[in-house]
């Protein structure tokens, strides 16, 4: 009998202590998530940049966290599965308050509308953005997030080829028929160098730019990617660019080119603005000129941009509200211009970007680019979309298949 | 006396409690963390759900469009089927022999052992990222090996011929686990048998067959089991060595998931997928042991029935 006594206690105080440590660790954790731990107010701030780029944000946040007593940003990095991250928190209504922002269309039914916030804010701060850049950070006509940096396509060469070769450097208004003659004099198959260098898996987004150089666009106006993804002017591109590989003056690679184009054996590739660090990096002595345009087209780039976001579920929108102001502040583009070209007209003024040699590039293609947008804002299932014409660009490019551009598109617009 | 049974009964339904107590750290972390996400997987199968807004009811309609109106459905379930069948079978040869290897009494045979083990410990990502530099067909050191002896190698992750062939070589790298199960077993094994096989005359390959292959059976079991249900679940290397190209020639099953659920965002038609996925691989495992008693030869079995014919006569 004594024995049982002390083994049913001994089961109690197990059970006990298991049941105090869960209660604990709810305890603990609920305060700092409620966010209101000694009256501050703690707003969580998802990012996908990593290493250097990550310090520097944290130092930013300090300084924002020492400017406002009573807020506390937290920063929580997600990494490279920061989509897959941000779109669990979502179904679990436990998305971040302020989140970094790319795909709106996406996410467009978890983010709070911006536009009363920036009307409040004035004109002036509304106008001081670049204009091509609000189409981008919106979805059915609300804004829903601040614009924090962006980019356009340019084409990078490799001037030390050019110079071997005697080729002259290109310069902005160049035609694709200037490309595809200085590619041939540039190629030099001995040497296993080749002229030009594109993807052989380009994603369908940034695709899109070369079918409005030539005057269309994957979907019309309702959405239809019959007639348009499959149309003369698109079967045109692809046709070009495959005759390219054809002729056997360019090549396709597996990820962007940046990697060929830093191993000097590519004279010309085409990406946005994050190939510049590695390039320098890697010691190749490159210049960037704006895309060429088509024979009776133009040179448009698609824009690809990254915002910041106000989850539509923060119970703390006000204080979300602040934050996000600084990190689009003049100072906060100031601090990131290293790494992310500036948004903001006066900061691109004062700083006299519009006379860098590399970056006026970039802003002249943002200029150049308004009034264009992406199918992903134009259609409900651009998944899905993406996932089809990527395969359709494969097959074109692959050189196992190299299918008929016409044929592919047309299945395509199926 | 009432009393007493009382207290008596108590005691004995904590008695029978008290193990499962002890065990009740795993029991909470199954419920929480399988069954529940299971049992909740299932029910998100009968809705709509695209993550960023609420779910909706919509009954059988996530099966019936997986079954009549998903091509890609059937081409996944083809390409995972397909590589099932290339993969079980060749992991399951190289690890026996590595592990045949492994138990041969030569020198330094404990460093082999150590080298042949340690894939199995290197992360699926890394492993992805070694195999990524080897295969590139024009920088990779496969091909350049190849072409030392005048053979011009496939474009292995760009043919869409060659790519399954190239997920199917990086997954059997990784037979460590498979093959310490086997060398554990051929070590347990009496050497009296070899030696009374040797004498008869037994050859080593008779040795082997005769003695060796019959008595791991039970381990032969075991490991085509598990190799048929990773095989099935294959997802890590086709995620980050082709991301299911060239031209979706590795679009596994489980990336067809993966890319459901994560990248179109629907989720409740992913949860179906994996609910069928999960049927057929409950019914592949149950054909395995269905057919586990014509060829799984257990020792024990045997002495038993030995025992009690023995006491019959």
């Amino acid at each position: 009998m004594q024995k049982a006594k002390g083994k049913s206690w001994f089961i109690v105080v197990i059970l006990a202590s298991l049941f105090l440590s869960a209660c604990g660790g709810g305890g603990t954790a609920e305060p700092a998530q409620d966010g209101k731990s000694a009256g501050k107010v703690t707003v969580r701030f998802a990012t996908w940049d990593s290493e250097e780029n990550l310090s520097l944000q944290q130092q930013l946040i300090d300084k924002f966290n020492e400017a406002h007593p009573d807020i506390n940003v937290s920063l929580e990095a997600y990494g490279s599965e920061y989509d897959t991250k941000i779109a669990a928190g979502m179904g679990a209504k436990d998305a971040p308050d302020v989140m970094y922002m790319w795909n709106y269309p996406t996410y467009k039914d978890a983010l709070e509308p911006l536009d009363e916030y920036i009307g409040k804010e004035g004109a002036e701060f509304k106008n001081n953005y670049y204009e091509t850049l609000w189409n981008y950070n919106s979805a059915n006509g609300k804004i829903l997030g601040l614009p924090v940096g962006y980019t356009t396509h340019v084409i990078y060469y490799n001037k030390d080829l050019f110079d071997k070769a005697g080729v002259p450097y290109p310069k902005g208004g160049w035609t694709w028929d200037d490309l595809q003659a200085s590619a041939k004099k540039l190629n030099n198959p001995e040497e296993s160098i080749s002229g030009f260098a594109f993807s052989g898996k380009p994603d369908p987004y940034d695709f899109e730019m070369f079918l409005w150089g030539n005057g269309t666009a994957y979907v019309d106006k309702e959405g239809n990617l019959q007639g348009s993804v499959n149309s003369e002017k698109s079967i045109e591109v692809l046709t070009m660019f495959q005759n390219m590989l054809k002729e056997g003056y360019a090549i396709t690679t597996e990820g962007s080119g940046s990697t060929e184009m830093k191993s000097g054996k590519v004279a010309m590739f085409s990406n946005g603005a994050w190939s510049i660090g590695s390039l320098k990096e890697a010691g190749i002595n490159f210049g960037v000129v704006e895309l060429p345009a088509f024979h009776d087209g133009s040179a448009v780039s698609i824009v690809s941009s990254s915002g910041i976001s106000m989850s539509k579920d923060s119970k703390k929108k006000e204080a979300a509200w602040e934050f996000i102001k600084f990190w689009t502040s003049e100072e906060a583009n100031k601090a990131r211009i290293d790494y992310e070209l500036p948004v903001l007209k006066s900061v691109v003024e004062s700083e006299k970007l519009q006379q860098d040699e590399r970056k006026q590039v970039f802003y002249n293609m943002l200029e150049q680019s308004q009034d264009y947008t992406p199918a992903s804002y134009k259609v409900e299932n651009w998944s899905e979309i993406s996932d089809r014409l990527g395969l359709v660009f494969e097959q074109i490019f692959n050189p196992s298949t190299m299918t008929d551009p016409k044929a592919a598109l047309d299945e395509a617009a199926q | 006396m009432e009393q007493a049974v009382a207290r008596h009964k108590r005691v004995r339904i904590i008695g029978k409690l008290t193990p499962y107590l002890f065990i009740s750290p795993w029991i909470v972390g199954l419920l929480l963390f399988t069954i529940g996400p299971l049992v909740f997987s299932l029910v998100m199968s009968f809705f709509d759900w695209p993550v960023t807004s609420a779910p909706k009811f919509v009954g059988l309609e996530n099966y019936t469009k997986m079954f009549t109106n998903d091509p890609q459905f059937y081409k996944s379930l083809a390409i995972t089927l397909k590589f099932a069948v290339l993969y079980v079978p060749l992991s399951l040869i190289t690890s026996l022999i590595l592990a045949m290897l492994i138990s041969q009494p030569v020198k330094g045979v404990k460093i082999f052992r150590t080298i042949f083990y340690l894939p199995a410990v290197v992360s699926g990502v890394a492993v992805s990222i070694i195999w990524g530099w080897i295969f590139n067909s024009k920088y990779g050191i496969l091909n350049y090996a190849l072409s030392l002896l005048g053979i011009e190698g496939p474009k292995w992750l760009i043919d869409p011929a060659s790519a399954i062939v190239t997920i199917v070589i990086a997954s059997a790298w990784g037979v460590g686990t498979m093959m310490l199960i086997f060398y554990t077993n051929i070590k347990g094994i009496s050497p009296d048998l070899y030696e009374s096989a040797a004498i008869d005359g037994a050859g080593s390959i008779r040795q082997f067959t005769s003695i060796t292959l019959p008595l791991i059976t039970p381990t032969l079991f075991f490991n085509l089991i598990t190799s048929t249900i990773s095989a099935l679940q294959q997802l890590t290397l086709v995620l980050l060595l082709t991301n299911g190209g060239p031209l979706k020639s590795t679009y596994f099953y489980g990336l067809f998931v993966y890319n459901n659920a994560f990248k179109h965002h629907k989720l409740g038609y992913a949860s179906a997928n994996a609910w069928f996925m999960f049927i057929i691989i409950l019914l592949l495992t149950a054909l395995i042991f269905k057919s586990s008693s014509a060829w799984v030869f257990y020792e024990n079995e045997v002495k038993h029935e030995r025992k009690r014919g023995g006491k019959k006569k």
